[in-house]
């Protein structure tokens, strides 16, 4: 992140989904600057609308969706007023790609691994015959798939997990992005494979120049690897910093109750910590913070009016009326604050 | 996969013999009339005896069966009684057979070639105009019964584009109408069978992940989609084509083409009981044989299937 040039500017963005004839706001007025080679984490539960925050970029939204305000500009281009499969197919693949969650279900069944990146390969890099080939060969040998000729020709049921995932790997690459979204890439697979798909992740970003997107609710996963952190909770980012900043300084309640149920910090033999209540219907509008009702340290205005970005650091912003300084002093809980001086420690020692 | 084939052959075989046996022993359950035609009310039954000895029909059940085998070796199908008294029933067939074949396949393939794109293309315009108007069609050639469009395409197909009413072997193109008839049911089956598995596929998670390459909707479509969705198909693919032989009873008799749609049928109501006993063989083997070429396409279509165990199912 040595340099701040901005490579997508999201303002605004809203995504609005159409289900039985109701009308649902999946992404609630996102703005974000993502800057060319940093690592970008999205954290938040199930339906806090990371993913289509994520695939709105890529045209990607399921057909009931759309995007209903807002822009988003790359490259001088406003992504959000795109509405034909030609527009978005100049962007998927060679601008920005994506890892999915399931390498059990990302490849086609019927054709070989090869020609499934060797598609892309001729596709995104006009390579064809076996100038593709090779390049292709090369890709899986980058994404350390042993024997990259022979697993040319084999089809995916042939592949572990972990090597699908590798696979699905070498294939955005071999679309050669700028941007690359990896929506929970490691969710599906072994825990000990985790770790070796985040790093060949990193060696990736590092040797293509890449600008990351990691899509997760696995906040290990986050800590390994981002440069910086959003938590998004209900479409909206209500905290978003560097990755020291988001464990060691967080300020949203969502944040800490986030922190709180790492299972690292649950004291044996208590259950471990978890959020009462719901995440909001986003069918109705949602007045206030979001994350109100399920807050013990809720404010009378969090019920009644939207707060808006405190700025705590030129890279830190929170959306919580905690941060006014008409706000009574609130602290961390006691776990989570033992975390944060802990870390704070540790961090300043390196 | 070899150990697939060889085991997939082995059971076929099993059922084959298994149908030889029991088409055998049920023709020894038929009216004994079935052998003799015309002549059996006239017949005394010392004449009936004799002749029934005469056919080795009074030998010892295993003298029978063996010989029964013997003559299945050698393609002898004995000779017809009732319907072409004394001629040789594998004649009979030689005769009939081409013309149900040659009706039977450009019917098949032109249901295949209107089928299989109008099922994709509804399911790609799933709920939209073409998918409602493909419904229709489907629905009406499934509810309404074949008699009455074939017959609507009889009189007003060859009125308006002056067609022959009935076939006629030294013009071509009098063979259009009864193909186009015979064609219209199975495209209505490969059509709503299409649409159903390409729909399945929509939504997969490699399709998407395609999209995502940018790979352009048609390259994804055809690349990727179509053969996914025709692999569950293929399966009863050569049986359709193998029995097409047997013919179509209605078509044929409609147009008067002189195929074998009707050779069972007027072998059963005429107890021609050798007829009988060798259509039914000779169909039960090309469904049999048709279920095993199935399964080899398959074989050939989905790479996975090598790893198929026994009775454990596709996944």
């Amino acid at each position: 992140m040595e340099q701040n040039e901005v490579i997508l500017s999201v303002r605004d963005l809203e995504v609005q989904f159409t289900l039985r004839g109701q009308t649902l706001t999946a992404i609630r007025g996102i703005s974000l600057d993502l800057l060319r080679g940093e690592s970008l984490a999205i954290v938040g539960e199930s339906g806090s609308g990371k993913s289509v925050f994520t695939k709105s970029f890529m045209g990607m939204l399921d057909n009931n969706g759309h995007v209903s305000g807002g822009s988003i500009l790359y490259k001088g281009q406003d992504l959000a007023k795109y509405t034909s499969s030609a527009e978005w197919r100049k962007i998927r693949g060679h601008e920005i790609a994506m890892v999915f969650q399931d390498p059990m279900t990302s490849l086609n069944p019927l054709k070989t691994v090869g020609r499934q990146i060797q598609e892309a390969v001729e596709l995104h890099q006009g390579l064809k015959g076996r100038a593709a080939r090779q390049k292709t060969i090369e890709y899986l040998t980058d994404v350390g798939i042993p024997a990259p000729e022979k697993r040319y020709r084999q089809y995916p049921h042939e592949f572990s997990g972990g090597m699908r995932q590798r696979a699905v790997i070498a294939t955005a690459m071999a679309c050669n992005p700028e941007i690359l979204i990896c929506d929970e890439p490691t969710t599906a697979l072994d825990v000990t494979i985790q770790a070796q798909i985040i790093e060949l992740l990193r060696d990736m970003q590092k040797k293509y120049h890449l600008t990351i997107i990691y899509i997760t609710h696995d906040l290990g996963v986050v800590a390994k690897v981002a440069d910086r952190v959003a938590v998004m909770y209900a479409g909206d980012i209500i905290e978003i910093g560097t990755s020291y900043e988001i464990f060691y300084h967080a300020r949203h309640p969502y944040t800490w109750a986030l922190l709180s149920s790492l299972p690292q910090l649950g004291v044996k033999g208590e259950p471990l910590f978890s959020i009462q209540g719901t995440p909001p219907n986003l069918f109705k509008a949602i007045e206030g913070d979001a994350f109100a009702p399920r807050n013990p340290y809720a404010l009378k205005i969090d019920y009644l009016i939207r707060p808006p970005y405190f700025e705590l650091s030129p890279t830190h912003k929170v959306r919580s009326w905690l941060e006014d300084p008409r706000a009574p002093e609130t602290a961390p809980p006691d776990t989570v604050q033992r975390m944060m001086a802990r870390g704070r420690e540790a961090a300043d020692r390196v | 996969m070899l150990k697939y084939i060889g085991k997939r052959l082995l059971q076929s075989l099993l059922t084959l013999f298994i149908i030889v046996n029991v088409v055998f022993f049920l023709m020894r359950l038929m009216p004994e009339e079935g052998y003799f035609g015309e002549e059996y009310d006239k017949m005394e039954p010392a004449q009936i005896e004799a002749a029934l000895e005469a056919m080795g029909l009074r030998d010892p059940i295993p003298v029978q069966l063996v010989r029964y085998y013997h003559q299945l070796l050698h393609f002898d199908f004995g000779k017809s009684i009732t319907v072409r008294p004394k001629v040789n029933i594998s004649r009979i067939i030689q005769q009939k057979a081409p013309y149900s074949i040659r009706f039977g396949l450009a019917s098949v393939l032109l249901s295949l070639v209107v089928g299989i794109p109008m099922g994709t293309i509804m399911a790609l315009k799933k709920g939209k105009a073409a998918d409602k108007i493909g419904n229709g069609y489907i629905v009406i050639i499934n509810a309404v019964p074949a008699a009455v469009y074939y017959l609507f395409i009889q009189l007003y197909g060859s009125g308006m584009f002056n067609l022959d009413i009935l076939y006629n072997e030294r013009k071509a193109i009098s063979a259009l109408l009864p193909i186009i008839s015979m064609s219209l049911g199975g495209t209505a089956s490969y059509a709503m069978w299409t649409r159903r598995y390409v729909v399945d596929q929509l939504n997969k998670d490699y399709v998407k992940f395609a999209r995502a390459k940018g790979l352009s909707e048609r390259k994804i479509t055809f690349g990727h989609m179509l053969r996914n969705a025709l692999v569950p198909m293929a399966q009863n693919l050569p049986a359709n084509i193998l029995l097409t032989i047997s013919g179509s009873i209605y078509i044929e008799s409609l147009y008067s083409i002189p195929g074998m749609g009707n050779l069972l049928l007027s072998a059963i109501s005429r107890q021609d009981n050798p007829l009988v006993q060798a259509l039914v063989l000779i169909y039960s083997s090309l469904g049999i044989f048709g279920l095993l070429l199935g399964d080899l396409l398959m074989v050939v279509c989905d790479p996975r299937i090598k790893l198929v165990r026994g009775n454990e199912a596709l996944t």
